[in-house]
């Protein structure tokens, strides 16, 4: 009891002297209250339609930052994310190539009915997400990360059987990846090779129209803002990221047998 | 095209869920929709549906709409009345067994719909099922038998009822 007083108190007077402290910038500068230049230049130009060859044709800011004004730094994320799947796919190079032939029964068929179900809500979720990733809060990545959720659910509910006998295959699903992961590159450098085509002149990372630059993404589609590359981006950020998570856990949920086999060797050096 | 007309129900109720999560109705919700409930609908009937006439019956469709209804209505409200007045009466007069319950509807869906609407209601869980026998095992708070006929009626024959008509 007093040993709890004690810890409690303790705990009480950690966080107030960390309240203190912060608050009275012993811990950095406090942020400032306004809002800074650098965010409202952002907020200002991403979707202002008097100065078209500043804006992103985004009214999503997020996206309009990370896929277009800094969309190079994304680029190069999207390449450490594709080099690390790539190095846990090394690790198991034998593993992911024999297809696994185990005779799991899958949990009770009440899971079963439930997560077919749910399956199909998670996919038409996580294509909404992506495909307003450049008007509502979301994108490519999140909407590639809800997407792998089914897959993961279907490996644990019906067992590994299940993707072996849709023939849904190691190969298949890296040609996806890899696909999608090209045709992000090819987005971000269509409208240099349409400039060096045409005889316009063009950039890397160019979305829309600038002053010295006609060539541009359409701004819009249908009745909504398109924020012109950013969908092409967000749309195979989806793809890429969606089965290469689902590489990953096909991988991950084989057999322990299977797994421990590429570490053998291992006690002997090389 | 069996594997299209098994597709419809799937995409239709993709449709729904997009249209749904995205929140609005504009022409780029609809177009995007349409295709993404398309190869969402693709990829899933063979998941979702195993006889593609029945996903497509009206009258089956109607009998969800009713059951839907009545469950969360009458049934629901029905159980959630009682386990009140279970909670608040002062001697705790709880009277908790595991009881056999035999089920006529051998459909994975009915299945799943009889044991879910049973645990959903409070009071009532179903702990253990074997689908050849029709046999569910019912956690039941207050058993009032535990003859697994008696219990039947008592229980799990309406929704049995609805499962039958609306899977079976």
């Amino acid at each position: 009891m007093l040993r709890d007083l004690v810890f409690a108190s303790l705990l009480v007077i950690i966080i107030l002297a960390l309240t203190y402290l912060t608050y009275s910038g012993g811990l950095g500068d406090l942020p400032p209250r306004d809002v800074r230049v650098i965010a409202s230049n952002y907020l200002n130009l991403t979707y202002n339609q008097g100065i078209t060859w500043l804006w992103a044709a985004s009214p999503e800011a997020v996206t309009a930052i990370v896929w277009d004004y800094r969309g190079l730094d994304t680029l190069f994320e999207t390449v450490v994310f594709y080099g690390a799947i790539l190095a846990a796919l090394t690790l198991f190079r034998s593993v992911s190539k024999v297809p696994e032939f185990v005779s799991s029964a899958g949990l009770s068929l009440v899971v079963k009915r439930v997560t077919a179900i749910v399956t199909l809500a998670i996919l038409a979720v996580a294509a909404s997400t992506a495909l307003h990733g450049h008007l509502t809060p979301g994108g490519g990545f999140q909407g590639g990360a809800i997407a792998s959720v089914a897959p993961l659910l279907l490996l644990v509910v019906f067992g590994k059987q299940f993707f072996i006998e849709r023939r849904i295959s190691y190969s298949k699903l890296l040609t996806i990846r890899n696909a999608s992961l090209a045709l992000l590159g090819f987005t971000s450098v269509a409208l240099l090779i349409l400039g060096f085509l045409t005889g316009f002149q063009a950039y890397i990372f160019q979305n829309q129209a600038k002053t010295v630059s006609t060539l541009s993404y359409p701004p819009y589609l249908l009745d909504v803002p398109l924020g012109g590359s950013l969908f092409f981006f967000n749309l195979f950020e989806f793809l890429a990221v969606a089965s290469g998570f689902t590489l990953v856990f096909t991988i991950l949920l084989s057999r322990d047998e299977t797994l421990r086999k590429e570490l053998e060797g291992e006690e002997l050096g090389y | 095209m069996k594997r299209l007309y098994k597709s419809i129900v799937p995409a239709l109720l993709s449709f729904v869920i997009y249209v749904v999560y995205t929140g609005s109705l504009r022409l780029y919700d609809i177009v995007t929709g349409v295709l993404v409930s398309v190869v969402v609908g693709v990829l899933t009937s063979n998941l979702l549906i195993e006889d593609w006439r029945k996903s497509l019956s009206l009258r089956r469709f109607a009998s969800l709409v009713r059951f839907a209804l009545r469950y969360f209505f009458i049934d629901e409200v029905k159980s959630h009345l009682l386990l009140i007045r279970l909670s608040l009466s002062p001697k705790l007069d709880l009277r908790p067994a595991i009881v056999k319950m035999p089920i006529k509807t051998r459909n994975d869906y009915g299945i799943t719909l009889v044991s879910l609407a049973i645990t959903n209601t409070p009071g009532t869980v179903v702990v253990d099922l074997n689908k050849e026998k029709g046999n569910i095992y019912v956690h039941w708070i207050y058993a009032k038998t535990t003859s697994p006929e008696e219990s039947y009626k008592e229980v799990s024959e309406v929704f049995d009822k609805y499962a039958l008509k609306i899977f079976d």
